[in-house]
């Protein structure tokens, strides 16, 4: 049958990326947390704390509020999963892209299921922030295909060029929204991992043990993903390049972590506004050019 | 050729006798068994020209055309009489105007014209028959139990018009049949007509002050549209001496110049049916009516005709520069806008309207970019939509006759007051905006298309658009979704009929996701290949079964995953400390009493008000017409 083929390797590379994704996010977690412990002066937890954290939530006894919120938070970790799957198969961006939203649903979705106000109030807030980053998303992978010429990610390897070459414009403007997505301060609207945040740790009040474990889990896979969205902007035909791509990755993510050091949160407006001015700029304006010569 | 008589003549004559059955029993009866009959006989004809590509039928008839024109003549003196009972100029006037354009049309300008070929099949005709005889008699049947209740509602002594109610949603039925078959477009103008007056009627079924007053804006607004057909159609007939719709676009196609006059007027009338800006505000008031009337004027009827116009024009579109982009526009700005204006509603049945028209819109932009590309996601967007938004009206009438509100936020807590009817309606909500779903993944060619194509303000206004649906879809969704202790089940008293058709729509929905793949290869391709002679998709069908999996998946999660009791202690929700009772949600105030946490969705109505948007894209999109049109006459008077 048509087809086959890609879907067999998006199941293989799902379960490649569900096996590693978490491994890779759980050591850069770590390093997050070692490196803004670095920046307040302090020492910080060892390089393998998150993954200690994670074990012990798995331990745990079960309790939830209702039997639906962990299988909505399963449906979640499965649908990021398999986007990494269709993003490391070579697959469609596109769709890569919005299984990430279909994810980010239903985890609102778990929240919301709950009914506890702190957890709404989260839910409300991390829909806002999908709003607030779908635009530039969308931008993002449609300047990846005007640079490359396809959608599918494994048309950079025979790109002469490396996307940033074209679409820079596109580029910083992802960067900007990452840390939306990533869910840094001064965009850590919905739930932060400060535990000082006004609404109780928002979206993730009610999970506990081992559905908290998922999400956790779920957060490490997810930032390996993004990071690896910002990273194939510089991979080309050239097998090198995938060196150059994992250093960007790494650059971002240390980007993120000063800036997230570094800014208050903000209101929800400020986000909402400044992040679809950034789309509409640098998005808009670098897609435009492309498009016209 | 018989079935399609069949088709179009059947429903008249159940109308007409639905018109004389005053008992209720019998109506059920007759409604039930006619809609049985309608699909299947449908679903038949589907069958029999599935891969047969385009199929003329010789048929020709004067006497048909007398008889439309007569039709035609007796709406526009219905609508005038209407308006002059109910004192209202300006429908009066359009109407006395049609009157004398619909005569002189049949007496002058058509006169001697003959199309060869009166009736034609083709994959596009056959996926509107699908739709039109499945899901518009699915809701005629689902009217049955509805209009029980709303009869129940009503106060005492309230004339029981019923029989005119379920008579119009036939008398819908065969006009739109009559519109997809035709390739005579002034016969495809009656059928136009009919299905403008029913919705008129309709829409003044309950006769309140603001039934009528929307009615008559209604009316006015497609009025303006079928003198714009009727105009293109002059023109048809005097310039090109055709009035073959198969012919005219052949013609548009290889004289863009020479076609662009008629082709813009036909795009408005499109578009005014299609309820994009600046008419949009027709499809907002037409929520007065039941729920039937909505379900049936959003999915299947109705606005669907708008769209089936504008993509049979496509090839046009594509070559024609000014009516080409004067519709791509406004269906790109109405997408945009009517999803923004979406988040400030809290009106269940209002955000559907607007999700319809921004929908539209997008169909309407695919339609104006006329490539077969466009048309490949156009075609699957016309039919998730139709499907999706049918099962949504659905539930949103019977809920609203069980807990009393169409307002989302007494939808709170649905899923436990109203289990099977929360899950269809959250699949329904799903299917029209996320991944995997039918929707997103005709959004996702939508998208390819218009990259492909370099039409940038169309991405720009698709990303911000997708943004804003994402936003009003899953605060609804969520809203729905909240569990708390153990409620009272307020849906064992929904009717049969009402569950045997949103179950029909449910089924639909995951039949017509799984099967994506399946319907592009019977249905969609072979419609774009007739038209352009190519083979498109913009998916591939690796993807399309990708997605095809998981929708399963997900629906299977949706009705047998979610709701169990599953494993673990059961906790009570955080309040601070302060919880008042065990699994409700209060807590103890700073004076010792109990206080209800409550909480209300996001609709940024200062961002996103009607007050705010509303005037932009009315004002933008009626330049854009206007200014089209202006340079369509232009192009006229140089030639």
């Amino acid at each position: 049958m048509y087809g086959l083929d890609t879907v067999v390797a998006t199941i293989v590379a799902t379960i490649v990326f569900a096996i590693l994704a978490p491994i890779v996010g759980c050591l850069l977690a770590g390093l997050d947390r070692k490196v803004s412990a670095r920046m307040q002066g302090r020492v910080g937890p060892p390089l393998l704390q998150p993954y200690y954290d994670v074990r012990k939530l798995m331990g745990k006894e079960r309790a939830s509020v209702n039997g639906s919120e962990s299988v909505y938070v399963t449906c979640a970790i499965l649908f990021t999963f398999i986007a990494g799957g269709v993003f490391f198969a070579g697959g469609n961006f596109l769709l890569s892209v919005f299984l990430v939203t279909l994810s980010a649903l239903f985890f609102i979705i778990a929240a919301y299921s709950t009914r506890s106000p702190y957890a709404e109030i989260g839910a409300h807030r991390e829909t806002l922030q999908v709003m607030s980053y779908e635009p530039m998303v969308l931008l993002m992978a449609v300047g990846f295909f005007m640079a490359i010429g396809t959608f599918d990610t494994a048309g950079v390897f025979t790109a002469e060029l490396p996307a940033i070459c074209s679409v820079w414009g596109v580029f910083l403007g992802f960067l900007f929204v990452l840390t939306i997505k990533l869910r840094k301060s001064p965009f850590d609207l919905s739930m932060s991992h400060h535990a000082h945040q006004e609404i109780v740790r928002g979206v993730t009040t009610e999970m506990s043990g081992p559905t908290l474990a998922k999400v956790e889990i779920m957060h490490w896979a997810e930032n390996v993903l993004f990071l690896s969205w910002t990273a194939i902007f510089f991979v080309w035909a050239n097998p090198a390049s995938i060196a150059l791509a994992v250093v960007v990755g790494i650059v971002a993510y240390f980007l993120e972590v000063f800036i997230d050091n570094n800014f208050a949160r903000v209101k929800w407006q400020a986000m909402l506004k400044s992040a679809w001015a950034v789309a509409l700029v640098l998005g808009g304006i670098n897609i435009a050019v492309l498009a016209f010569i | 050729m018989e079935l399609l008589a069949f088709l179009m003549i059947f429903p008249l004559v159940v109308a007409a006798v639905l018109l004389l059955v005053r008992s209720n029993g019998a109506r059920k009866v007759i409604v039930g068994g006619s809609a049985a009959i309608i699909a299947v006989a449908s679903l038949v004809l589907v069958g029999m020209y599935l891969g047969a590509g385009r199929v003329e039928f010789e048929f020709s008839s004067s006497a048909l055309s007398i008889l439309c024109t007569v039709v035609d003549v007796a709406l526009s003196l219905l609508v005038l009489g209407y308006a002059v009972r109910y004192k209202n100029a300006l429908a009066g006037v359009l109407a006395v105007v049609m009157v004398v354009l619909a005569i002189g049309f049949e007496v002058v300008a058509a006169h001697g014209i003959e199309v060869v070929h009166g009736f034609y099949v083709d994959a596009l005709t056959l996926l509107m028959v699908a739709v039109i005889g499945v899901i518009g008699s699915g809701i005629c049947v689902y009217a049955l139990g509805y209009m029980e209740d709303f009869q129940a509602h009503e106060p005492e002594g309230a004339a029981d018009r019923r029989p005119l109610f379920f008579a119009l949603m036939f008398l819908f039925l065969s006009a739109m049949y009559l519109i997809v078959f035709s390739d005579n477009m002034a016969w495809l103008f009656t059928g136009w007509e009919i299905t403008t007056v029913c919705s008129f009627l309709l829409i003044g079924y309950t006769r309140t002050e603001e039934a009528i007053r929307n009615s008559f804006r209604q009316i006015i607004m497609n009025m303006i549209g079928g003198l714009a057909f009727i105009l293109g159609l002059y023109y048809c007939a005097i310039v090109l001496g055709e009035l073959s719709l198969e012919t005219f676009i052949a013609v548009g196609n290889y004289a863009p110049v020479v076609a662009a006059l008629p082709a813009a007027l036909l795009a408005l009338a499109g578009i005014t049916k299609a309820a994009q800006m600046p008419f949009h505000t027709w499809l907002l008031g037409a929520m007065v009516a039941p729920t039937p009337t909505s379900a049936l004027l959003h999915s299947s009827t109705m606005v669907k005709a708008g769209v089936f116009l504008l993509l049979k024009l496509a090839p046009v579109f594509a070559v024609s520069l000014i009516p080409g982009a004067m519709v791509v526009l406004t269906g790109g700005i109405t997408f945009m806008l009517c999803s923004f204006m979406a988040i400030s509603q809290s009106n269940a049945k209002r955000v559907l309207a607007y999700s319809t028209i921004a929908n539209l819109g997008l169909i309407t932009a695919c339609a104006g970019v006329g490539t077969p590309e466009a048309i490949w996601a156009g075609m699957f967007l016309l039919l998730f939509h139709a499907i999706a938004k049918s099962l949504l009206f659905l539930c949103v009438g019977t809920a609203e006759h069980h807990i009393g509100s169409r307002d989302i936020e007494d939808m709170d807590l649905l899923f436990e007051r109203m289990p099977k009817l929360a899950r269809l309606m959250m699949l329904g909500i799903m299917c029209m905006f996320i991944a995997p779903f039918g929707m997103l993944v005709a959004k996702w060619a939508t998208l390819v298309t218009f990259v492909d194509t370099g039409q940038v303000a169309l991405i720009v206004l698709l990303a911000f658009g997708s943004g804003a649906t994402f936003m009003f879809w899953a605060k609804w969704l969520g809203k729905l979704a909240g569990i708390a202790g153990s409620l009272e089940n307020v849906e064992l008293t929904v009717h049969r009929s009402e569950w045997i058709a949103t179950g029909v729509m449910a089924a639909l929905i995951v039949l017509c996701c799984v099967g994506m793949p399946l319907l592009s290869w019977g249905i969609v391709e072979p419609y774009v290949y007739t038209v352009y002679g190519t083979v498109a998709g913009d998916i591939s069908d690796g993807n399309l079964w990708l997605a095809a999996i998981m929708c399963a998946f997900i629906a299977i999660v949706l009705f047998a995953g979610l709701g169990s009791k599953g494993k673990g202690r059961r906790v009570d929700i955080y309040l601070a400390g302060a919880t008042a009772e065990k699994g409700e949600r209060r807590f103890i105030n700073s004076l010792s009493g109990a206080t209800e946490a409550t909480a209300r969705n996001w609709y940024m109505e200062g961002i996103f008000g009607e007050k705010t948007i509303r005037p932009i894209g009315e004002l933008c999109c009626a330049v854009i017409i206007v200014v089209a049109l202006a340079a369509a006459c232009a192009g006229v008077l140089a030639l």
